[in-house]
């Protein structure tokens, strides 16, 4: 990532705050760039849950209204807007996911970042993204994307399988037991032990709460 | 199994996030959200860690159908014309506050007028929301109702103004963003010609004026 493409994301991002509050005023145009501007990234978002279609870009159309609805209740300072938006098109794929009990077959091989199906025991050093001079020492904006693809490459693989199932495909703590074929309570805990060691690694790797 | 799990609000919004807050759990969490800024912030907080899992979905370009179903589901559609739900929900409104001018009316004031009170209709600056006022006959009552909530932060407010023809707008007080708010602490001004809502700092404007942008106006037509 050059320092080129890190300041267009700092000015998408400053745009998108824009456009976010001038909806919040009713502003159909500033919702109209908006739409432009992320629309393929969270049409994204919802296709790798519930595959893409016409179903897809339904939950895509819900997560919009909502998103118009709720500009108001974004707050500058809160969170990023991506963030913020990403997440509204999570949860409606989520929520859709849970109310059919019905989903694409996962393949977890194709899921991004994903290291491998083997157990927590092999080379953590395979799975980290970049064994480069380690984040804290890059650029804010570019370490803190960084940041997160290393201090996920640190947890052990079955903390790491049963967030990226959660994550990318919507997965229930049942659910991912049984692709794992894992008892309940181990995926529990890996979850809840992985979230964790995610956030003291990126506390430890500086990460701004100020931001967060 | 209790290691070093954390706070539990924190750990509730991760799993919120990550989507393995589940069932009844989930939707208790949902309702804890609007009024608990922390949980909030924890919130905001995982997902903004999480976003770069997120970006890492492939870009799907999105149908202009998907566009054009868009404009459908929020109402805005050339033909323009107030749905049929948009106008029962208009009547509604006119009857609660005209309703409600009444009663005030009745028990409220000394000289009880016969005069039906007046509706004023405040249209939003921008898009397609609205808020109803009912007046009494003698201005001194004013019940007001926005048709939709108004998205507020937990620091702004809503202020209603009397612009009158000459001189800045007066401030009628404070109003609820979600629900019929009654004003009678202050008459309305002799030369008021319209009433006007903006968007305050929690508590209202600090100056006496209306500070933040203008989000409905209506004109009194009498």
């Amino acid at each position: 990532m050059t320092a080129r493409v890190l300041k267009s994301a700092d000015d998408l991002e400053t745009r998108l705050v824009d456009w976010l509050s001038r909806c919040a005023l009713g502003d159909r145009q500033a919702f109209r760039q908006l739409y432009d501007a992320t629309s393929p990234r969270l049409l994204g978002v919802v296709a790798q849950m519930v595959g893409r279609g016409a179903l897809a870009e339904d939950l895509l159309q819900d997560v919009y209204v909502r998103i118009w609805k709720a500009a108001g209740q974004y707050r500058a300072g809160a969170g990023s807007p991506m963030a913020w938006m990403a997440a509204a098109a999570r949860y409606r794929a989520i929520d859709h996911l849970r109310s059919r009990g019905a989903r694409p077959e996962v393949a977890i091989a194709d899921l991004p970042g994903h290291a491998g199906i083997e157990d927590g025991d092999d080379d953590p050093t395979q799975r980290m993204p970049d064994p480069g001079p380690g984040p804290a020492t890059s650029f804010e904006a570019q370490s803190e994307a960084e940041a997160v693809n290393w201090c996920l490459g640190t947890l052990q693989g079955s903390q790491q399988q049963s967030i990226s199932l959660a994550y990318y495909q919507g997965l229930s703590h049942g659910e991912i037991a049984t692709h794992l074929g894992a008892p309940l309570g181990s995926v529990k805990t890996w979850v809840r032990r992985g979230l964790i060691a995610l956030k003291t690694c990126l506390e430890r790797c500086g990460w701004s709460e100020a931001r967060s | 199994m209790n290691l070093m799990l954390g706070d539990l609000p924190d750990r509730l919004a991760a799993e919120y996030v990550l989507g393995t807050l589940t069932g009844g759990a989930r939707r208790r969490f949902d309702a804890l959200l609007p009024a608990h800024p922390a949980l909030r912030n924890a919130v905001a907080g995982w997902e903004t860690r999480l976003l770069t899992m997120a970006l890492k979905a492939v870009p799907v370009q999105p149908s202009q159908r998907t566009w054009t179903s868009l404009e459908d589901k929020l109402g805005w559609t050339p033909a323009a014309k107030p749905s049929s739900s948009l106008r029962l929900r208009l009547w509604q409104a006119f009857a609660t506050v005209a309703t409600l001018a009444a009663v005030v009316l009745g028990t409220a004031t000394h000289t009880v007028s016969t005069e039906a009170p007046m509706i004023v209709v405040l249209h939003a600056t921008k898009g397609t929301e609205a808020l109803v006022a009912g007046l009494s006959a003698d201005r001194r009552q004013i019940s007001i109702q926005p048709l939709q909530k108004v998205a507020l932060t937990s620091d702004q407010s809503l202020e209603l103004w009397a612009l009158k023809k000459d001189g800045p707008p007066a401030s009628l007080g404070l109003i609820a963003s979600d629900k019929l708010t009654a004003v009678d602490k202050h008459a309305l001004p002799k030369d008021t010609k319209g009433l006007a809502v903006s968007l305050e700092p929690l508590g209202g404007s600090p100056t006496g004026a209306p500070t933040g942008p203008v989000l409905f106006v209506g004109e009194l037509t009498l």
